[in-house]
């Protein structure tokens, strides 16, 4: 026999009565104005910035501004979006070894949508290497302004949601608090995180 | 005295330190406090959270089997072990098949359950934790004292020497931040010449095969970004239904661990990309034999949020090494006798019933309530602390029945009159050691009553008025 | 109605003032209160030390002496708790069965079942700390514990407010447990007595005079705190307080 059917096995000799899986029991909390909201906790909960942009004026023009404003010592800029056509200095997506990423400066990707309740962007993976999103000094998101949910509950509700092969919820920079409960921005991946809303 | 006891009492004996702990862990209580106020419909996310917990583990079995088909399908490679022994061999074999020295670890309980670290390097691999915590814990050579927070015991100017000597870093330095970006600089190395990395799961989600990892470092995001390959190890419990609970879990997650909104990275793994592997193993090491136990099988909900041991006022005051099995607090108090209650029953003293664990928990468990439980194993098990025994054996003569309670009121009285205060105040007296002993008085409530109230009580009845509709 | 009055041994034997403040209190309410005679500890010291068999002699004592009356009220809040969680299990009967399903704490019997919109004569011209004990608060309800996001809420508090001149406090770690914990304070005695100074030490920082609470065993502990330590505040049980001028 082989693990799998022993421990197989075991549950299924040991288990209690099946308990039915019953509805959810609430209504989750939405807010009035959500993007307000989202904004909101980007900088106060996720300890990062938010930026919306002008309308009426090119996003790459917009985008490039807003970066070199916030990041006035960048020089590696990696993207292969076209928001970022006018401040990117390389493509990512055609480095062949993701470790070619370290001294990244800043990289600039998309987010499919923002949470409100916890000023998280999900990050599906739509460029080549996953590490993009942890190994710049800086980690500018691009996110549709009209794309926010109040909560988790809404965001795993999307129709579109199980799609990705990697993801990644990402509520501002890497944090760590283990020592002395003191909280540093920078452990080990972005020490800064801007989003901005198209 | 417990193990438990004793080892408190060595770390109370810096008082300093004692309060400092406890002031550290009750910062992290007060702002998880602050999250559960901030959501309105709490508790009964709570309430979700639990039964959602309680269905899935009355189907284990199934939703074990579905997440291996889907993961499998999507390109997963899924592995089960029956014990801490068959994972750490699964653990070596996928390595040894990459040809892989180096693994760059996520903080795991798992694995420190299973023993992994010390397995792998006595086979010649290193085994590096990247978790900020866990990396100074491992170059201190001791164990984490904190499931969440691994080095919540340990002062910055501890940490200073310690990267001193081990990271070089300036003398007398032990600023958080000049550390930390210490440390980050250190492990980068690690991150990108490591040939393996290992994370644990948080949840697995059957519906879909994909599982998720919740840091707010990214230390297991960036460990799993360069390797070819990526061993991801779960406790067979961690397996929920589908999104609709993931979005319980993540909700409820970081808000009871650290006091957050969410961690900074909820990363989901469904597909291997590009060129990587992905190996997930699933562990029972009896927790199949905990479904069997009806009184303990709570425990299998347990998310490993840490927030009992922040609210544990014993555990705030005695530190995690105080507790002899990994896990300390009140989850490790319940676990440990999971295990072995032979090995581990010297932790059952440390709780004395304030229940604030059971309601901290996001699933509810009935953690207080199960040590309780656990006490009363104890006699029955040959484990019983024979002192507590003795006192119990006088209490079982002095209360069984009136005449003797107040016999030995009335011895109580005289020998408090006669005794010398060196004896009542003698080393087998654990209570006087640090408190005064209530003082008898001339007469029991039984005599008052017998000699003045009775005589009051039969006059002038009268019923509590029923249409009263006063409220105060 | 016909009410007994549960006095734990404790209380019966070291707090003999809280059992005759407790009778006074609700005569003053107007109700028909007895003391059943031969009342000895409802089992709660053994079950908690892990003995919960040798607890099964007394709950059925304290069945038999409480079995004649429709409610039974004592100055405890854990011995209460105790009685009201654990006979159903100790005695292998049905919760409406037994005691617990008649048995209250005097505060939260006072507070929901005399309702009572003023206390005429008490009068207590101090400053007080209210303790807010474990068992009081998370198991039978006596205030909103302060882990659950509930509405906030004090059945003590609000019968203090009908005192007369009695300042209300309440330490920082508002439901704190102080550390008595009945055999854990014995079996843990460093853990015991750094709680117990802990609580102290926050209530002292309210600049009350004492400290006040539904729980004799708390007070008890934390009085043996503080007259070792000499520390400047007193203990008193809460009914002695609200039965002040009688």
């Amino acid at each position: 026999m082989t693990s799998k059917d022993t421990i197989l096995e075991a549950l299924r000799a040991n288990s209690p009565a099946p308990l039915e899986r019953g509805p959810l029991g609430f209504t989750p909390m939405t807010f009035e104005d959500p993007l307000a909201e989202f904004r909101e906790r980007v900088v106060k909960a996720a300890a990062a910035r938010c930026f919306l942009l002008e309308e009426g004026r090119a996003a790459s023009d917009a985008v490039a501004a807003i970066v070199r404003r916030t990041y006035p010592d960048a020089k590696r800029i990696a993207s292969s979006l076209p928001e970022a056509a006018a401040c990117a200095t390389f493509n990512p997506d055609e480095l062949k070894d993701p470790r070619s990423l370290a001294g990244t400066d800043i990289a600039i990707v998309r987010g499919a949508f923002g949470v409100a309740e916890n000023g998280a962007v999900w990050i599906p993976r739509t460029f080549r290497h996953k590490a993009l999103l942890f190994i710049p000094e800086a980690l500018v998101i691009l996110l549709d302004r009209t794309q926010i949910v109040c909560t988790m509950h809404e965001a795993y509700s999307r129709e579109d949601f199980d799609t990705y092969d990697f993801g990644s919820f990402i509520a501002g920079p890497s944090k760590t608090a283990d020592i002395e409960q003191a909280l540093v921005i920078g452990a080990h991946g972005p020490r800064d995180v801007s989003v901005i809303l198209l | 005295m417990s193990t438990h006891s004793k080892a408190a009492e060595a770390f109370i004996a810096d008082s300093e330190r004692t309060a400092w702990h406890n002031r550290a862990l009750w910062f992290v209580r007060e702002k998880r406090d602050r999250m559960a106020r901030s959501i309105p419909e709490w508790e009964a996310l709570r309430d979700a959270a639990a039964h959602t917990k309680m269905h899935t583990i009355t189907h284990l079995a199934y939703y074990l089997e579905m997440f291996e088909r889907n993961a499998v399908a999507n390109g997963i490679h899924v592995h089960w072990a029956k014990d801490a022994q068959e994972h750490n061999e699964t653990v070596y074999r996928i390595l040894s098949e990459h040809g892989a020295r180096h693994l760059i670890k996520s903080k795991s309980m798992l694995s420190e359950e299973c023993g992994l670290t010390p397995y792998l390097e006595e086979r010649g691999i290193e085994a590096v934790e990247s978790d900020l915590g866990e990396r100074i814990m491992q170059l201190m050579h001791r164990p984490p004292s904190h499931i969440v927070l691994p080095a919540i015991h340990v002062k910055r100017e501890e940490v200073g020497e310690l990267f001193e000597r081990e990271l070089g870093t300036e003398h007398g330095n032990s600023d958080p931040t000049y550390l930390t970006h210490a440390a980050r600089k250190h492990l980068r190395e690690k991150f990108l010449h490591a040939d393996a990395a290992m994370t644990g799961v948080n949840f697995a989600v059957a519906s879909s095969g994909a599982f998720t990892v919740c840091t707010n470092e990214g230390n297991a995001d960036m460990g799993t970004s360069f390797p070819k390959l990526h061993i991801a190890i779960m406790g067979l419990e961690k397996v929920i239904p589908d999104y609709d609970a993931l979005a319980l879990y993540t909700r409820l997650l970081a808000r009871s661990a650290t006091g957050q909104h969410s961690t900074t990275y909820t990363t989901h793994y469904k597909r291997p990309v590009e060129g990587q592997e992905i190996h997930v193993i699933i562990v029972d090491n009896g927790r199949s034999r905990i479904l069997a136990n009806p009184a303990h099988l709570n425990m299998l909900r347990c998310l490993r949020c840490g927030s009992c041991m922040n609210t544990c006022p014993v555990y705030r005051r005695s530190g995690g090494y105080s507790y002899s099995y990994f896990i300390p607090g009140p989850l490790g108090i319940n676990l440990g006798m999971l295990a072995s209650p032979k090995l581990y029953s010297g932790n059952v003293s440390a709780c004395s019933l304030c229940m604030s664990c059971s309601n901290v928990c996001p699933v509810k468990i009935d953690l207080g309530e199960q040590i309780y439980l656990w006490r009363q194993q104890l006699d029955s098990l040959g484990l019983a602390n024979p002192v507590k025994k003795g006192i119990v054996k006088v209490l079982n003569t002095a209360l069984r029945n009136p005449g003797m309670f107040h016999f030995c009121v009335r011895a109580g009285r005289l020998g408090e009159k006669i005794a010398p205060r060196g004896l009542l105040y003698c080393g087998a007296n654990a209570w006087g050691r640090d408190r005064e002993l209530p003082k008898f008085t001339s007469r029991t409530f039984e005599q008052i009553w017998k000699e003045e109230l009775s005589s009051t009580a039969a006059g002038s009845p009268e019923t509590v008025p029923e249409d009263s509709s006063t409220n105060i | 109605m016909k009410i007994g009055l549960f006095i734990p041994c404790f209380v019966n034997a070291v707090y003999p003032s809280v059992g005759v403040a407790s009778y006074k209190l609700l005569k003053a309410l107007g109700l028909d209160v007895d003391y059943p005679l031969g009342q000895t500890c409802c089992g709660q010291p053994m079950a908690n030390g892990g003995f919960e068999k040798d607890a099964a002699p007394l709950a059925r004592r304290m069945e038999e002496l409480f079995s004649g009356y429709d409610y039974v009220v004592g100055p405890s809040g854990s011995c209460v708790a105790f009685v009201k969680e654990h006979y159903p299990d100790i005695l292998h009967r049905e919760a409406h069965e037994c005691l617990g399903s008649r048995i209250y704490e005097i505060c939260e019997f006072i507070h929901d079942v005399v309702r009572p919109s003023e206390l005429p004569r008490a009068y207590f011209p101090h400053k007080v700390s209210i303790h807010n004990s474990c068992h009081g608060q998370r198991l039978l309800g006596l205030a909103s514990p302060s882990e659950l996001n509930v509405p906030h809420y004090s059945k003590l508090r609000d019968l203090l407010s009908l005192v007369r001149g009695a300042e209300v406090f309440e330490p920082s770690r508002v439901d704190e447990c102080c550390g008595f914990g009945g055999m854990f304070s014995i079996e843990e005695p460093a853990v015991s007595a750094c709680m117990g100074a802990d609580k102290v030490r926050d209530h002292i920082s309210t600049g009350a005079e004492y400290i006040t609470g539904a729980d004799s065993s708390c007070l008890m502990h934390m009085e043996g705190i503080i007259k070792r330590q000499k520390l400047p505040i007193k203990t008193i049980h809460i009914v002695e307080i609200l039965a002040s001028g009688l």
